[in-house]
């Protein structure tokens, strides 16, 4: 008969306490546990940012070097001509075909006009019209051709900013095709349909015609801010990233290419290996990981919060269960007594005050590990979802800043140069973001092995704090003291 | 043979203590009774021959030895079985668990002898049935008889009790005196019983009272 049956004798006679105590234990517990899941979830999470297609490197124009020669060679010449710089897509393959790569996207960009129809001009029309027609005498035309590897891997459409309605998307199949995928507003106002022919007109002295294929009809989301027509969104079409190359005569090259990694980890060794393969100081290879500490910053923070609601539950749960059983301890004074009159020594006495709470812990663990996935859900994904908002609010800020300004003259936006850093950027963002939506909560064998040291540490406590009153007792008192 | 001397004590001021050079001794076989004024430091004496007190001077040797030297912890579980007026029994298991409890603290010869301890228990009166009951179901009375088979199982020769029937009406006394003679007469130990009770002072086979703070062996 010893200590550990005494135990069993206790609980199962003080029925209501036991149950009491089992309930505020599995509080306890399920919190811990939800903390320590959406801890573990969190931690994965962020792993597999890592992992998953996080960081994109650029490869573009290096802007400084491009302007600066163009000043000096405007110092000669009246008319001066910038040329983007261009690699061959060979290296661009090469490049591609690295370990480290999940994918890559062409951007080539190439300016045209309209000729068998009609450009989308921003309704109030009074900034526009005239403008853009003495602005169209020089190189750049009123239509943008945005020749890319794949519609679905272009920023745009993996934010759901263009979306396709009809037909289909650009694939790498369409490489030297003049198939093309134009802006809902502009194919009805024009009532083109897919499988349309429409011409537009090169810029450059020729005025050439090209025919081009409508394969699909894309909607884009924002309408233009600014009152260029240029820059109206439904004036964008979509082709393959052969076909701008073409135009501006630089067949078999591209100016940007955006390379997303497999592992975000491997950033750095990637940027290097694509800048000797690319090898020109014409470009600039750059890398972002903007996106991907973005992405990580709320699993971050839903980390640490998770880590201070194990510390906070443990430390409430320790004060809670110490208050309880030193309570409990007063109403068994005359019961210590006893034992103390028989000879049993104190340390058992607190023995047997552990293995009853130690009995209540297994079974609070039971409870905790049938709740505590759920809850830890719950809290987790809510969590998740509000710090989602934070974040996705702040890079919107962000990003609409340049583009919301654009209504100032000054505003050196480039029809002809898009793509780059920014563009990179809320691709990834977009696609992580989706990854990242839920928290993909288990319970793992460490977390059970967790909980339970948990668990252990705060009976532990308690019962050190029950000991201090219990030791404290004289005997004589015990038995006098009614 | 348990040996008090020299025993001094006081709560608060040393000039007024309780009692002063004490020197008594108990043999086995024989039935002590403590009679003495409320207040007089009846109870303050047995917690120091029971080893849940220490008094402020003197030494108590248990057959020559001191208990300061076998410890207080030690003497509780091997030497010495104590019963109180009440509150003697573990309120959350039977009659038979708090025995066999008991049995198991003190290491007793007859650990896990549950058939002994009901044969024990139905000779005072208390059957299976009730013996396997919650102690709390049973009269005090019969608590009090369950307190005695405890003290009479344990290996423990010395036993003390505080006013051990107290509490009860005159046929249960009657009783549970019966019982402490046959632990000292038949079951060789020395009883110890401090009593308010002068009909139950007079069946002891020694009478001690407690005067004018001096324990005076009648
Ligand atoms: N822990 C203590 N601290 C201070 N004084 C105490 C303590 N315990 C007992 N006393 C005092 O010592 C005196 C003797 O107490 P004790 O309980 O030994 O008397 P008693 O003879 O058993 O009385 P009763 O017959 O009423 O049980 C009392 O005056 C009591 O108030
Ligand atoms: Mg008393």
């Amino acid at each position: 008969m010893n200590y550990l049956k005494r135990s069993m004798l206790y609980l199962t006679h003080k029925k209501g306490q036991s149950l009491l105590l089992l309930l505020i234990m599995s509080a306890i517990l399920v919190f811990v546990l939800s903390g320590i899941i959406i801890q573990n979830a969190a931690v994965s999470a962020t792993n597999s940012v890592t992992k998953s297609a996080g960081t994109t490197i650029s490869v573009s124009a290096n802007r400084n070097k491009m302007f600066s020669k163009m000043r000096s060679s405007s110092s000669k010449s009246k008319t001066k001509t910038i040329t983007t710089p261009t690699v061959s897509n060979t290296k661009i393959k090469e490049a591609g075909s690295l370990s480290t790569v999940a994918y890559y996207n062409i951007t080539n960009t190439a300016s045209v006009n309209a000729s068998s129809f009609d450009t989308v001009s921003t309704s109030t029309g009074s900034q526009g019209g005239g403008m853009m027609k003495g602005g169209s005498g020089a190189s750049t035309g009123n239509i943008t051709i945005d020749g890319v590897s794949s519609t679905k891997l272009t920023s745009s459409f993996i934010s759901k900013e263009d979306k396709i309605v009809s037909g289909r998307n650009i694939t790498s199949s369409d490489a030297n095709t003049k198939n093309v995928v134009i802006e809902k507003e502009l194919a009805s106002s024009n009532s083109i349909k897919v499988g349309d022919t429409i011409t537009v007109k090169m810029t450059t002295s020729g005025k050439k015609k090209i025919k081009l294929k409508v394969v699909g009809i894309y909607k884009a989301k924002s309408t233009s801010s600014s009152g260029m027509p240029g820059s109206d969104p439904s004036n964008t079409i979509y082709t393959s990233y052969t076909l701008p190359a073409t135009i501006t005569g630089t067949e078999g090259k591209s100016s940007t290419v955006t390379y997303t990694l497999s592992n975000s980890a491997k950033e750095k060794v990637t940027t290097k290996k694509i800048k000797s393969i690319i090898n020109s100081s014409s470009f600039s290879v750059s890398s972002n990981d903007e996106s991907y500490q973005q992405l990580l910053q709320p699993m971050k923070n839903v980390q640490s919060f998770a880590k201070k609601i194990v510390w906070l539950v443990a430390i409430a749960g320790t004060i809670i269960l110490g208050l309880i059983i030193i309570l409990s301890v007063r109403t068994r004074q005359r019961e210590i007594g006893v034992l103390v009159s028989l000879g049993e020594s104190k340390l058992r006495i607190i023995g047997q005050l552990f293995s009853e709470l130690f009995v209540i812990l297994i079974g609070a663990m039971v409870i905790a590990l049938l709740l505590g996935n759920f809850v830890g859900n719950k809290v987790g994904n809510q969590l998740l979802a509000q710090q989602e908002t934070t974040s996705v609010s702040s890079t919107s800020g962000a990003n609409g800043g340049p583009g919301g300004g654009g209504g100032a003259p000054g505003s050196s936006q480039n029809g002809g140069m898009r793509g780059g850093a920014m563009t990179s950027q809320t691709t990834t963002s977009a696609a992580n973001k989706k990854a990242l939506k839920t928290l993909n909560t288990s319970i793992s064998p460490s977390s059970v092995i967790k909980l339970g040291g948990m668990g252990l540490v705060i009976i532990a406590l308690a019962v050190c704090v029950a000991a201090i009153s219990i030791l404290r007792l004289r005997p004589k008192d015990i038995l006098i003291g009614e | 043979m348990l040996t008090v001397k020299n025993l001094t004590h006081w709560y608060g001021q040393a000039d007024k203590p309780l009692y002063e050079n004490v020197d008594l001794s108990f043999d086995s076989d024989k039935v002590y009774t403590i009679v003495g004024a409320s207040g007089s430091g009846k109870t303050t004496f047995l917690s120091f021959i029971a080893g849940l007190d220490k008094p402020q001077k003197g030494d108590i040797f248990l057959d020559g030895k001191n208990i300061k030297k076998i410890g207080a912890t030690n003497y509780r579980k091997h030497k010495v079985a104590i019963v109180f007026q009440q509150y003697n029994l573990l309120t959350y298991m039977s009659a038979l668990d708090n025995i066999l409890t008991a049995l198991s603290v003190t290491d007793s010869g007859h650990k896990g002898e549950k058939q002994y301890v009901l044969d024990s228990l139905k000779s005072v009166g208390i059957e299976e049935a009730d013996a396997k009951k919650n102690v709390q179901k049973l009269s005090g009375g019969q608590q009090q008889r369950v307190a005695i088979i405890r003290a009479m199982l344990v290996d423990a020769n010395i036993v003390i009790a505080d006013e051990p029937t107290g509490n009860l009406d005159g046929e249960n006394s009657a009783m549970i005196i019966k019982l402490f003679q046959d632990l000292a007469h038949e079951h060789h130990k020395t009883v110890i019983i401090v009593t308010h009770d002068p009909k139950i002072a007079d069946q002891g086979d020694v009478k001690i009272s407690l005067e004018d703070r001096e324990f005076v062996v009648a």
